[in-house]
């Protein structure tokens, strides 16, 4: 597995976090 | 429709056969045929991976379900970047290192033929009914839409789609999809931006959101644990991981599009694409869903957004209690309009009080939609005996041909038969696969050459397509079966991945603990469902871990010497 692909695991779950994160503020604000 | 918009549709029709049958020549022996000689780039099947698993179903159904019940649906999709996760380490290497055609091969190779022979005859069952379903689907919302008869609309997404699946393969069927993905996309984009557009300025896209969350709308989060509930974030994070670890990691029809990658690395971040992209996606067609409930609040929308069962009704002998609701229906939307203008106006001054005051009215309001909505579906489902009629899954096309402009019409529209096609073609270039690979060549004749199986392929590709276009046809006859055999399908999904957990995760697991663990697994999800208000996500769930532990139990009394996959 090279370097790359590794950093890719890291992003994916940042990006998940950050995804739910924003869908949670998107609830709490429109609720 | 149009005629601009009708030559969109059919420009786009026959552009993609033409193009898909242009990749023949690339597949002229076994390998290049389903495998592509595995030489595609990354990016082409990361966007081939998605626009398989996306199907018109996604455009007609989620947005339909966006427009009925807001946002929810998005947890269903939470485990999605984690399923990708855990596949790209365990799964994905496994079967590139093996150098195998379809998933079920590497069970024999792992464990014995009985096993691999029953989980890709399980797959074939599924899969083909299920690909009958995703015809059917589109084709009876577009038969509507069209003014066409289902038959003919069956045979406008089936025929073209086999065609260039028959003769291009899985070349063919990449690189269409990666096509057919883009205008997808586009479509969405589309329609979304002629939304945002469309809602009224004294509203505005903050003061829309509001109405919608007033009504429970954008909730994306419920951690209420519940199991039959279907929607909830532990049934998005639990039990659909393992319903995207099944789906992406042993249905052929996903396991084939990384199999096409050049090397492993590429086969990971192809499935990473879907880990970054898909919630997005999916939070796009949910919101556009929402902004045409928006919509349709202050434009009247039609008590029944199928025209022809509205149609139907007004001719029959019941046409007097349609039209008594009928009027009830413009004097709740209209009431509905009001409060809804009264409650942005009321978030908009920031008055708590008014905005409660408002907001009571607003739902009020609502439910009465609501009522008379169901009594108006009631009586469609007693005129037209369409037991299985939604009417939520013409909200998306009838929105989009009687509000967008021409031209962007037929863009959409062609947008949806995409869906349809992408999921299709890879559903047959599967089957095919399956069919030649794990019994043709298994069974019948291991000694055949390239040239012979090239030709056996073809024919299993045409006549899954055949068979698929038939039950398609014959679904609305067939309705309430095809919804059996489908929920009979995830009988099959967890307990498959059981198998795999065992192939991968079990040193000692033999293939008689994979089989009868299989049996058991199925059983289990059988009594589950039969026996409890469980909802069919869990189902994976209790058929992964079933077949895992019963087959180490199997495996450990009556141990066997550990076959090594090549």
């Amino acid at each position: 597995m090279n370097a790359q692909v590794r950093k890719h695991y890291v992003r994916i779950v940042v990006v998940w976090l950050l995804t739910l994160a924003s869908l949670y503020a998107l609830q709490q604000y429109f609720s | 429709m149009h005629w601009i918009d009708w030559t969109i549709l059919i420009a786009y029709l026959v552009w993609i056969v033409v193009d898909g049958i242009r990749l023949t020549k690339k597949s002229k022996e076994l390998e290049g045929y389903f495998l592509a000689s595995r030489s595609i780039p990354w990016w082409a099947v990361g966007l081939s991976v998605m626009a398989t698993q996306l199907s018109a179903i996604t455009m007609i159904g989620t947005t339909g379900q966006g427009y009925a019940e807001g946002m929810r649906f998005i947890q269903y999709y939470y485990a999605l970047p984690l399923a990708m996760l855990i596949l790209s380490v365990t799964f994905v290497p496994f079967f590139h290192n093996a150098r195998v055609f379809t998933a079920y091969e590497y069970l024999e190779r792992r464990f014995d033929a009985k096993t691999r022979s029953l989980t890709a005859f399980l797959f074939l069952i599924s899969r083909a009914m299920a690909c009958g379903a995703v015809i059917s689907a589109p084709a009876v919302v577009l038969s509507v839409i069209l003014g066409l008869n289902v038959t003919a609309t069956c045979l406008f997404i089936g025929l073209p789609t086999a065609l260039y699946t028959i003769f291009g393969g899985v070349q063919a069927v990449t690189w269409t999809d990666v096509k057919q993905m883009g205008l997808i996309v586009f479509g969405l984009l589309a329609a979304f931006a002629a939304l945002i557009i469309g809602i009224p300025r004294e509203v505005g896209v903050t003061g829309a959101l509001d109405i919608a969350g007033s009504l429970g709308y954008m909730q994306t989060f419920d951690f209420e644990f519940d199991l039959s509930n279907r929607y909830t974030f532990w049934s998005g994070t639990i039990a659909a991981l393992f319903l995207f670890l099944s789906y992406f990691g042993t249905d052929q029809s996903q396991v084939q599009r990384y199999l096409t990658a050049r090397s492993v690395d590429d086969a990971r971040v192809s499935l990473f694409m879907s880990g970054y992209w898909k919630i997005p996606l999916q939070v796009l067609v949910l919101l556009i869903g929402v902004l045409i409930f928006v919509f349709y609040i202050f434009t009247p929308p039609p008590m029944l957004f199928n025209a022809a069962h509205e149609q139907r009704v007004r001719e029959s002998a019941r046409a007097a209690e349609y039209a008594t609701l009928e009027q009830q229906f413009d004097r709740a939307i209209a009431g509905r309009r009001d409060a809804a203008a009264q409650l942005a106006a009321a978030e908009r001054n920031g008055d708590g009080a008014a905005t409660a005051f408002a907001n009571a009215g607003f739902k009020s309001w609502n439910d009465e939609v609501i009522r008379i909505r169901q009594s108006a579906v009631a009586l469609v489902k007693d005129v037209s005996g369409d037991q299985s009629y939604n009417d939520v899954n013409f909200v998306f096309p009838t929105w989009v041909t009687t509000h967008l402009p021409v031209g962007i019409v037929g863009l959409i529209l062609a947008a949806i038969f995409a869906a349809a096609m992408s999921t299709i073609a890879a559903e047959l270039a599967s089957l095919s696969t399956a069919t030649v690979i794990d019994f043709y060549r298994r069974w019948i004749r291991s000694e055949a050459d390239d040239h012979h199986l090239l030709n056996v392929s073809r024919a299993a590709t045409a006549f899954w397509g055949l068979f698929a276009s038939v039950v398609a046809i014959y679904a609305v006859e067939l309705g309430s079966l095809i919804e059996v055999v489908n929920r009979f399908g995830s009988f099959f999904y967890g307990s498959i991945l059981g198998v795999f957990f065992l192939a991968i995760g079990w040193r000692r697991a033999n293939g008689n603990g994979a089989f009868i663990g299989l049996i058991a697994g199925m059983a289990a999800v059988a009594y589950v469902n039969f026996s409890t208000s469980v909802e069919f996500l869990w189902l994976n769930v209790v058929g992964a871990v079933t077949v895992f532990v019963v087959g180490i139990i199997i495996s450990e009394l009556a141990p066997s010497a550990p076959k090594v996959p090549r």
